[in-house]
């Protein structure tokens, strides 16, 4: 029990710093959801190559000598600003491409054209890397190399604190921009009804157009803040960290932008205390190799019981 | 007494959509529903299909209790039905669409399909031969073949009669049957529908906005507005019935001719 | 079917294209059977049966062609080039594991993204024991592992109710869902039972972990070791035999029309009597056990079994089949499967090591970055989204079809006459 109180408060830090990557990706599910009403599965591949993008445009800094001179943070903003560009670029040609021509289609064939997405992206990741680099995982250079002890038990990465900061910062922003701006409330009025939004002279395609681009900016921002902290990235991030932002996004609650960064923050702490304390009462038999499945156990007990989420409503289908 | 709802409310939100409304069916009969729209009707109908539980209240069919019990049990207890919005199966065949209203009397297993036994084939083939029968009977004959959505409006209409019947239900519910057909069509829907009951001793329900078809085919008339039951009767009752009248004036009347 | 009515020797007033058919298909049948070794006749030979299939002919005639292939020629012609051999046995258990899994998805329009975890409980259960494994859990006198390969036969049985069971847990919590909500929860439990065989060397060791189990015992009958390519090759083509009448008689029974009536409109379907939670269940136990049973074939087969062989991809892998070949339709199954498979083994490892051969010449300076054969994701990526946008039925698109016997009906007389038959034969 002593060294269980020991424990806790590490990985509860480590939770709060993944939770907030994963309400960051969330938020890219709930807003194309609440658009589209499309589980976009490729989004986990939008994040990764925002990963990518990022840690490419940190590899570059440094292989021209700017990094050293630049101030940390400075470095940091010109990688996010290339990840999210870059992901929410792709996400603007996801839609157009593999989306937009099978929109009324039934439903799940979006659906499964997302995950063709998916998986051609990883690949596709892949074989870009491999020509130009000759290996398709990446190691991103290190910014916030500082760590500030506050006890022997709790150490806290700088890196850490960063990732927090700047994702409460970007969600802070795109929250205004939701409620505030006037494409915001366009995108609200086409998540309610696209027929009447249409009806009042918003262009729709924009719109979702301007969806996924946000949405997959959020994701790219994500994954460049999860290449700073975790260094390693390969082709296959995405698959295990999209599921479980989704898992978050179900848990706040599919369609409510609050409730992808309230489901994240959650499942982050749920699941990495979570494992900790499975941990501790098994006596090691279910330890850190079953923290993925927690996860899922978790989505599948939600959407039995509560399928609406925290936040969410739950709809009946009209008879 | 066949169907009998007591007290029946259900509450959407801050709606009353159906409140606490007592109604009942003797077998054999046909009776309308009728109301403005927004007045609750389709709701009902919706309860008793096992679609909504209600908040309070019971709903019976021969005495068996329906409130709480799943669209496939009341089903199974003898109540049949046709929706508002067509709801076909569309890209099955015509006479497949039957063969699934026959699902609850045909008893062939798992291991009897997988087998191939003969039992399951001579259920199978006499299953076809009714549908069939039924087909003809509704006016679709020859076109079994053909995708459900690929029939026109009108035939989907029938369609979807045929395959109500096949249920062998006790109780058929119909919402708005006559909707969208020209005054032809909702003659012969008319008299479809009293054929129906007169040959099949089907008790048959409707939701109905063309008071002409309403008038002349219902011997029982339930009036809705606002999710309460403010009259009942014979046509001949209801058409000077005064609080019908006002309910009716307030608004357009729903009549088309 | 054709319109055109069918003669058993369609010789006379034969239209070329016709004509043209059956020469590629006895064309293909000798050239393979001459020539074992070349990729073209080995492919001609598999688009042989596509076009037999697609042939206006009675099934008098078709049925002992492709027969004769099958049991015959591919045999033959497997004898002097083991590897099509076994790129034949194992597109044959993808054929069976898409035939499956089309029951779930294609009939009843239930998205199931974890069907491979079926098919590993099959693997697994048959591996267990048919390894020293058991040894590690079970102590009874009587009891020795590996068991002996008569017990393959029962273990077939045994995989099929083990998944069939994996499939109702899985089954019934779900089964409220919305199809894309289903789809990510199946997906979530193909990965839970993939981490947990990856795991549960643990307390008790029971899977082995990551390490796998081997050596796998090999089937036996009456005595033989059934341990040859050929021997698991006929397994396999009377479990696909056995898996397609199953399934086809299924699709026009009365659940076959319930799982339809549910897949086109689920409230509607209800309300006509068709019971949702045992329908799906039923579909869901179905589909998994067809994967349990091939699973044991599989593990027999491969005589070594660990969890990477049940990834995700594998789910994907068998979903593009269905998708490619075409949703609802068991030919488009068998289609879709046989492609891809070729497609992985033939066609992309056919450029691999050609591109392969041009690096170690010095001609290309290609990086092993690029080797084909690595981009399985990418095939099956991009086959999803062009089918979905371009040609969402598949290859060969389902087409509603009635029993045989609605023929007779249609053309049959009176009611009176058919009720004194059935009464008739009541008696």
């Amino acid at each position: 029990m002593e060294q269980l109180l020991h424990i806790l408060p590490q990985s509860l830090l480590d939770g709060l710093t993944l939770g907030f990557v994963y309400a960051m990706v969330a938020l890219g599910y709930t807003m194309i959801y609440g658009v589209m009403e499309l589980i976009n599965f490729a989004h986990s591949e939008v994040f990764m190559v925002g990963a990518f993008a990022g840690t490419e445009m940190l590899l570059f800094l440094q292989s021209r000598g700017y990094l050293g001179t630049m101030p940390a943070p400075v470095a940091l903003i010109v990688a996010l600003m290339a990840g999210i560009l870059m992901s929410g670029t792709l996400g603007v040609l996801i839609e157009r491409i593999a989306y937009r021509p099978i929109r009324y289609a039934p439903r799940l064939v979006p659906f499964i054209s997302a995950i063709g997405v998916s998986f051609f992206l990883q690949d596709a990741v892949r074989l870009i890397e491999g020509l130009w680099k000759n290996a398709f995982y990446l190691t991103a250079p290190s910014l916030f190399t500082s760590v500030i002890t506050i006890t022997p038990g709790l150490r806290v990465p700088a890196k850490s604190l960063i990732v927090i900061l700047a994702a409460l910062i970007m969600m802070l922003a795109l929250n205004i921009f939701v409620t505030r701006s006037k494409w915001g409330k366009a995108i609200r009025a086409v998540a309610q009804d696209k027929e009447t939004a249409s009806l009042m002279s918003i262009n729709v395609n924009s719109v979702i157009a301007l969806t996924f681009f946000v949405g997959g900016g959020m994701g790219g921002a994500a994954g460049t803040l999860f290449a700073t902290q975790y260094s390693l990235i390969d082709p296959y991030i995405g698959f295990i960290l999209g599921i479980k932002a989704f898992t978050a996004a179900v848990l706040g609650g599919i369609g409510s932008i609050p409730g992808a960064m309230v489901g994240g923050l959650l499942l982050g702490i749920l699941e990495s205390t979570g494992i900790v304390i499975l941990g501790f009462a098994t006596h090691g038999a279910i330890g850190i190799e079953y923290k993925d499945v927690l996860a899922f156990v978790i989505l599948i007990i939600i959407l039995i019981f509560k399928p609406g989420g925290i936040l969410g409503e739950e709809v009946r289908e009209k008879v | 007494m066949l169907l009998e709802a007591r007290g029946v409310s259900k509450r959407f939100g801050g709606l009353m959509a159906i409140d606490k409304i007592d109604f009942t069916m003797e077998a054999g009969q046909i009776a309308s529903i009728i109301g403005p729209n927004g007045a609750g009707k389709t709701t009902f109908f919706n309860m008793i299909s096992g679609y909504y539980f209600a908040d309070q209240g019971t709903i019976t069919l021969d005495g068996k209790r329906l409130t709480g019990r799943s669209p496939e049990h009341v089903a199974g207890c003898g109540i049949a039905r046709t929706f508002q919005n067509i709801r076909l199966f569309p890209g099955l065949m015509v006479l497949e669409n039957v063969l699934v209203g026959m699902h609850r009397h045909l008893s062939a297993n798992l291991a009897q399909i997988v087998l191939n036994t003969r039992g399951m084939r001579r259920e199978e083939q006499r299953a076809y031969e009714e549908a069939r029968e039924l087909l003809i009977y509704t006016g679709l004959e020859g076109k079994e073949q053909e995708l459900a959505k690929n029939l026109s409006y009108g035939d989907q209409r029938r369609l979807e009669l045929a395959r109500a019947l096949a249920v062998k239900p006790k109780l058929l519910l119909l919402d708005e049957p006559t909707a969208g057909m020209n005054p032809r069509e909702t003659e012969e829907m008319t008299t479809f529908i009293r054929r129906v009951r007169d040959e099949r001793n089907i008790a048959i329900l409707l939701i109905e906005h063309d008071m002409k078809v309403v008038m002349g085919i219902s011997e029982r008339i339930t009036v809705l507005n606002y999710g309460v039951k403010i009259a009942e009767g014979t046509p001949k009752e209801i058409r000077s019935h005064s609080e019908v009248i006002a309910a009716y004036l307030g608004e357009e009347t729903p009549e088309e001719s | 079917m054709t319109k055109q009515k069918e003669h058993l020797f369609p010789a006379s007033g034969m239209p070329a294209s016709q004509l043209l058919a059956w020469v590629f298909i006895i064309g293909a049948g000798v050239l393979f059977y001459l020539l074992p070794n070349s990729a073209i006749a080995f492919i001609m030979f598999l688009a042989s049966f596509l076009v037999l299939y697609k042939t206006p002919a009675a099934p008098l005639i078709k049925l002992p062609v492709a027969a004769l292939w099958l049991c015959v020629i591919m045999p033959l012609a497997g004898l002097q080039n083991t590897y099509y051999l076994g790129v034949v046995t194992q597109a044959g258990i993808y054929v069976a594991l898409a035939v499956g899994l089309n029951i779930v998805v294609g009939f009843a329009g239930l998205l199931d993204m974890g069907y491979v975890a079926f098919y590993a409980s099959g693997a697994y259960i048959y591996s267990i024991f048919a390894t020293t494994q058991a040894a590690n859990f079970i102590h009874f006198p009587w009891a020795h592992f590996p068991i002996s390969g008569m017990w393959f036969w029962p273990f077939l049985i045994f995989g099929m109710l083990i998944a069939a069971l994996f499939g109702i847990l899985l089954g019934f919590p779900v089964l409220r869902l919305r199809g894309d909500y289903l789809a990510i929860v199946t997906l979530g439990f193909g990965e839970i039972i993939r981490i947990v065989l990856n795991n549960l060397d643990k307390p008790i060791n029971i899977t082995n972990g990551p390490q796998g189990l081997t050596p796998i015992q090999a089937p036996a009958l009456f005595g033989h070791i059934l341990n040859q390519p050929l021997d698991y090759y006929f397994i396999v083509l009377v479990a696909i035999l056995l898996i397609i009448i199953v399934a086809r008689r299924l699709e026009v029974s009365r659940i076959g029309r319930a799982w339809a009536a549910m897949r086109e409109d689920e409230l509607a379907a209800r309300s006509m009597g068709v019971p949702l939670v045992k329908m799906k269940l039923m579909a869901f136990a179905i589909g998994a056990s067809f994967a349990g049973a091939m699973g044991v074939i599989f593990a027999a087969k491969q005589t070594f079994v660990d969890p990477s062989s049940f990834t995700f991809m594998e789910s994907i892998g068998i979903l593009a089949m269905i998708i490619l070949g075409g949703m609802g339709n068991v030919a488009g199954a068998v289609v879709g499967a046989v492609s891809v498979v070729v497609l992985q083994l033939q066609i992309l490892k056919q450029l691999s090591d050609y591109l392969g051969q041009l690096s170690a010449e010095g001609i290309l300076n290609i990086p092993s970055q690029i080797d084909p054969a690595k981009y399985e994701r990418m095939i099956f990526g991009l086959i999803l989204i062009l089918m979905c946008i371009y040609r969402s039925q598949g290859i060969l698109p389902a087409k509603r079809r009635l029993a045989s016997w609605w023929e007779q009906i249609r053309t049959r007389g009176t009611k009176k006459e058919t009720e004194e038959g059935v009464d008739a034969a009541r008696s």
